[in-house]
């Protein structure tokens, strides 16, 4: 999984969140890292909702603008969860090399 | 307002998206892009500008090789790589099963210039060698593509074209244009399309009866052809009589037409059935009215005129085949995440 990716159902998995609030979460979450635009992040959730990983929770129009909600499916929560232990497993792995090795942690 | 300049540009960006795209997110897009705009910004960032084109682009992609569509494709184009072979055959008996029937004045002028009956066409063209070579080639390859054997039509299509280009091979000029066409188009959807056996399969009489008035709409020019030569304009002192046969060709080839709207056979099969006829159509043209038809004497620049369709359809065709997201395909993968 991509990052971009990752970050996408991050944002996602405490609650719905409308496309801008993606982005500045995304900003947030990556330590300012990743700042996702918003051709990426309509090609990624587009890619999303087609693969059942989040769907669209509601609408708003504020100001005079439309505000689509998204959320996690039942089924990208668990596609979540699996790559964040996989990650979580890696790091663990890299991390107990490191100090084998005598480096600090 | 800065803003609405902003708003029309981003706009102006949002339009490299597919229509059906842009009816659902268009709004949602330039609120986030709008969002998340500097104060006072009235111009798209480069960034910002080279993400979107690039991700329209392929989105746009995306929707060209997947689903319903590509499917279509691929299964228009192996009906084609079956019925083209196979209506080159049934033109060419035709151009011995039904002998030019001239118009009574040219007709009668012929008799005067050669003394007797004309006979042009006919049983006659089985006592010609390279006719009858061409003959042998062309029925050899339909029967390959209906046996569903893909490389061993291809191996014959390039043989033909060989023993053509070494002078084997004779055709009268009207099936000489069509054949290069057919064997062009075909070779190319033999290639790229999932195969023959698979267009076998989805043919039906439907598509035979298109294909049989096809055959008889291109039999019909090949009268016109004739009646429209030179030769007979100076015999018949410009009595040409064509234009029965030019109203049977137009009626034939348009009964065909409106069978495959009604059928609503596959798009993908007429477009290459189209671009194959297109060579006569034109063909029949007259240039002027002395020099006879497009093809009668003909220049490069007449036969990149007849054969650049078929040769641009063929070589898009392979291409898209290259490039994964063609015919050859027509089920692609869409189990990638993001």
């Amino acid at each position: 999984m991509q990052e971009a990716t990752f970050l996408i159902l991050t944002a996602l998995a405490a609650g719905s969140q409308h496309g801008y609030g993606i982005i500045t979460d995304v900003w947030e979450i990556s330590g300012g890292r990743v700042r996702l635009r918003a051709g990426t992040l309509y090609s990624a959730l587009d890619r999303l909702r087609a693969a059942d990983l989040i769907e669209v929770d509601r609408e708003e129009v504020v100001d005079g603008r439309l505000r689509r909600y998204y959320r996690l499916t039942p089924g990208g929560s668990a596609v979540l969860a699996a790559e964040a232990a996989r990650l979580a497993a890696n790091a663990k792995a890299a991390l107990g090399r490191l100090s084998l090795a005598g480096g600090t942690t | 307002m800065s803003d609405s300049a902003l708003e029309r540009r981003y706009r102006r960006l949002l339009a490299w998206y597919p229509a059906a795209f842009r009816r659902e997110r268009e709004e949602e897009m330039l609120a986030v892009l709008l969002a998340g705009a500097r104060r006072g910004q009235r111009r798209p960032g480069l960034a910002e500008s080279a993400d979107l084109i690039r991700r329209a682009i392929g989105v746009r992609i995306r929707l060209l090789g997947a689903g319903p569509p590509g499917k279509r494709w691929a299964d228009g184009l192996a009906m084609f790589s079956v019925a083209a072979p196979v209506l080159l055959v049934l033109a060419t008996v035709l151009e011995v099963a039904v002998p030019f029937r001239l118009h009574a004045p040219l007709r009668s002028a012929m008799i005067a210039f050669f003394g007797r009956r004309p006979q042009i066409g006919g049983l006659p063209l089985l006592g010609v060698r390279p006719f009858v070579v061409a003959l042998a080639c062309q029925a050899l390859i339909a029967v390959l593509v209906v046996a569903g054997q893909r490389w061993l039509a291809l191996a014959a299509i390039a043989g033909t074209a060989g023993a053509w280009i070494a002078g084997l091979y004779w055709l009268p000029d009207l099936l000489q244009v069509l054949s290069a066409s057919v064997f062009l188009l075909a070779g190319a959807a033999l290639i790229a399309s999932p195969g023959p056996r698979h267009g076998r399969r989805l043919l039906t009489w439907r598509h035979g009866i298109v294909l049989a008035l096809c055959a008889a709409a291109i039999q019909a020019a090949a009268l016109l052809y004739d009646a429209a030569s030179p030769l007979a304009r100076v015999l018949s002192r410009g009595h040409s009589g064509g234009a029965p046969y030019l109203a049977a060709s137009l009626a034939l080839a348009g009964a065909a037409a409106a069978l495959a709207v009604a059928f609503r056979l596959n798009p993908y099969f007429l477009l290459p059935l189209a671009v194959m006829c297109y060579s006569y159509v034109l063909q029949l043209l007259p240039r002027s009215s002395s020099s006879g038809n497009l093809i009668g004497l003909p220049t490069p620049g007449h036969l990149t005129v007849l054969f650049l369709p078929a040769v641009l359809l063929a070589l898009a065709v392979i291409l898209a085949a290259v490039l994964g997201r063609g015919p050859s395909r027509p089920e692609p993968s869409r189990s990638r995440s993001a």
